[in-house]
C-alpha cells in the first residue's frame, strides 16, 4: 500500500531504547530540523556528504535498523527522482556529451543533479532518523511547548492516536473484499464498477470516523473536556548533560561547514561544489 | 505530488510558510465558530481518515496507479474550503515530519497547493455548477482540486527554477488530468452514498431541516 504501512515500523522503532531515544523531544525536534534547513541552504555537496555522515552515525548511536531506515528512504525516492533525472538534460550551461535527437548533457545539470540527489538523501535521513527516535505523540508535545497553537496541535494529537485504528479498519475492509476475490486492479472487471467499490469503502470509512468523532466528543465531555482543557504531556524531561552535547556537537558541525565552505572550499576548488 | 525538502529554495519556501500561517489561522477560526467544541476531535478523525484514503492505491486509466487527495471531499461536505485547508494541513504534517513524504521545508509550499489551492477550487467549482447538475458539479470539483493542485506544484517548482514550466505542465498536467478522472468519480460515489445513507450530514440538505430537528 505504500508509505503509510510504515506505521507500526515507526511506531516499533520509536519505542527502542538508546541515548538519541531518551533526549529531549524538542531538541531532536530542532536540531533535525536544523540539518534540514541547513541541507537545503548549502549548495555544496560535500557538506551535505558530511552532514550525511553524520546522521549515519546517529542512526548508529540510536540503535535502529539501518536495513528499516534505508527502505523508508527508498520508498520516498520515486517522485524526486522523475525530477532529478530531468536536470542534466533540461539545465543550461557547458555540453559535456551530445545525444541523438538534439539533446544535451551539461556539466552544470549533471552537477545541479547530484546537488537535489544529495539534499534528498540527507533531509530523509534525517527525518527518518526523527521518526525512528522519537514517538509521534512526543513531536507533537514539542511542537505545542514550541508555540503550536493549542487547536492545531490537538487535532495533529488526537489525529495520530486514530491514524492506527484507521489504517486497521481500512486493512480490514481491503481484506474482507481481498476474501471475496475483489482486486481494485483486475481488469476483468469494469473500471467503473471497480471505482464504485472504491468510492464505498471510502464512505464506510467516512462514516465511521464522522460517527466515531462524535462518540469521542461526548465521551471527551464526560470526562470534563471543554474549549480550555490543554494538551496534557507525561512526557516532560529535564534538559541535562546528554542534550548540551547533542546541541554543541551539532551546532560545531553545521557552523564548522559552514565556515569551511565560504572561506576553505572554494580556494581548493574542490569537486562537487555547485556555484549557481 | 508532494515536493520533498531541496526542490525549492528558502526564500520562497518560507512565502509558503507564511500563506499557510495565514490559511490556517482562518481555518481555524473557521472551525471554531462553526463546530464549536466538537471541533477538535472530528477534524482530528477526518484527518485520520483522509490520510487513511490517501493510502489507498487506485487504479487510474493506462495501468498506473495513483493516490485520493481527498480536499475536495471535505470541501463539499462541510460545505467549506477551510475544513479542507484545516484537515489537509494536518494530513500533510503528519506525512512529512513521521513518514518523509514531502519535505519539510516544503511543507508550506505543499499545503498551500494540496489543502488552500485544491480546497478553494473544489469548493469554488463546485458552488459556480451545483444549480446546473450537483452531481456533475461534484465530478468536475474533484477532477479539479486536483489538477489545479498539480498545476500549482508545477508552478512553484518552475518559480523555484527546479523544473522548466512546459515539461511540468505537459508530465504534471497529463498525469494528475487523468487521476483527477479518478478523484472526481471517487468523490461523486462517495457523496453519493453519504447522500443514501446519512443524508443529514450534507450541507445541502442542512439548510432544508430546521435548527431544532438537526439537533
Amino acid at each position: 500500500m505504500g508509505i503509510a504501512d510504515s506505521i507500526y515500523l515507526i511506531e516499533r522503532e520509536s519505542m527502542k531504547e538508546s541515548i538519541l531515544h531518551s533526549l529531549d523531544g524538542r531538541i531532536k525536534l530542532i536540531l533535525l530540523t536544523l540539518i534540514i534547513v541547513y541541507a537545503v541552504f548549502s549548495t555544496q555537496i560535500i557538506v551535505l556528504v558530511a552532514l550525511e555522515a553524520y546522521l549515519i552515525l546517529l542512526i548508529y548511536l540510536s540503535k535502529i535498523s539501518f536495513k528499516t531506515a534505508f527502505k523508508r528512504i527508498l520508498i520516498l525516492l520515486p517522485f524526486s527522482i522523475f525530477i532529478i533525472a530531468f536536470q542534466p538534460f533540461i539545465r543550461p550551461g557547458e555540453v559535456i556529451y551530445i545525444l541523438p535527437f538534439g539533446i544535451n548533457i551539461t556539466y552544470q545539470g549533471l552537477m545541479f543533479a547530484a546537488l537535489l540527489f544529495s539534499r534528498i538523501i540527507v533531509t530523509l535521513t534525517s527525518i527518518i532518523l526523527l521518526s525512528s527516535i522519537s514517538p509521534m505523540q512526543e513531536v507533537v508535545h514539542s511542537f505545542r511547548k514550541l508555540g503550536m497553537p493549542r487547536d492545531f496541535s490537538m487535532i495533529l494529537s488526537l489525529m495520530i492516536r486514530f491514524i492506527f485504528l484507521f489504517y486497521d479498519e481500512l486493512k480490514k475492509i481491503t481484506n474482507a473484499q481481498t476474501s471475496r476475490n475483489f482486486d481494485i486492479f483486475n481488469k476483468k472487471t469494469s473500471y467503473r464498477w471497480r471505482l464504485k467499490q472504491l468510492g464505498f469503502t471510502i464512505m464506510m470509512m467516512f462514516l465511521r470516523s464522522y460517527e466515531r468523532g462524535e462518540s469521542i466528543y461526548l465521551s471527551m465531555l464526560s470526562r470534563g473536556y471543554s474549549d480550555k482543557s490543554q494538551l496534557y504531556s507525561s512526557l516532560n524531561k529535564k534538559i541535562g548533560k546528554p542534550e548540551y552535547l547533542f546541541v554543541a556537537t551539532t551546532l560545531l558541525l553545521v557552523v564548522t561547514l559552514q565556515f569551511l565552505s565560504v572561506f576553505i572550499f572554494p580556494q581548493i576548488g574542490l569537486v562537487g561544489a555547485y556555484i549557481k | 505530488m508532494h515536493i520533498p525538502d531541496g526542490f525549492l529554495p528558502l526564500g520562497q519556501a518560507a512565502i509558503y510558510y507564511i500563506i499557510t500561517i495565514i490559511a490556517l489561522y482562518f481555518a481555524l477560526n473557521w472551525a471554531k465558530e462553526n463546530l464549536d467544541e466538537k471541533r477538535v476531535p472530528l477534524m482530528a478523525v477526518l484527518a485520520a481518515f483522509i490520510f487513511a484514503i490517501q493510502a489507498m492505491n487506485i487504479p487510474i486509466p493506462w495501468g498506473t496507479s495513483g493516490h485520493m487527495l481527498g480536499a475536495a471531499l471535505v470541501a463539499i461536505v462541510f460545505g467549506s474550503p477551510w475544513a479542507a485547508v484545516l484537515v489537509l494541513a494536518v494530513v500533510l504534517t503528519v506525512q512529512g515530519f513521521f513518514f518523509g513524504d514531502g519535505g519539510i521545508t516544503a511543507l508550506g509550499a505543499n499545503i498551500t497547493a494540496m489543502g488552500l489551492i485544491a480546497g478553494f477550487t473544489g469548493f469554488g467549482v463546485f458552488k459556480a455548477l451545483k444549480n446546473l447538475n450537483r452531481w456533475v458539479a461534484i465530478f468536475i470539483a474533484g477532477w479539479a482540486s486536483t489538477f489545479v493542485a498539480a498545476i500549482s506544484i508545477t508552478l512553484m517548482l518552475a518559480a523555484a527554477g527546479t523544473f522548466p514550466l512546459d515539461m511540468g505542465l505537459i508530465f504534471m498536467g497529463t498525469y494528475h488530468a487523468v487521476i483527477g478522472v479518478a478523484e472526481g468519480l471517487i468523490t461523486v460515489v462517495a457523496i453519493l452514498a453519504i447522500q443514501n445513507v446519512r443524508p443529514d450530514l450534507l450541507p445541502w440538505n442542512k439548510a432544508k431541516s430546521s435548527p431544532e430537528v438537526e439537533k
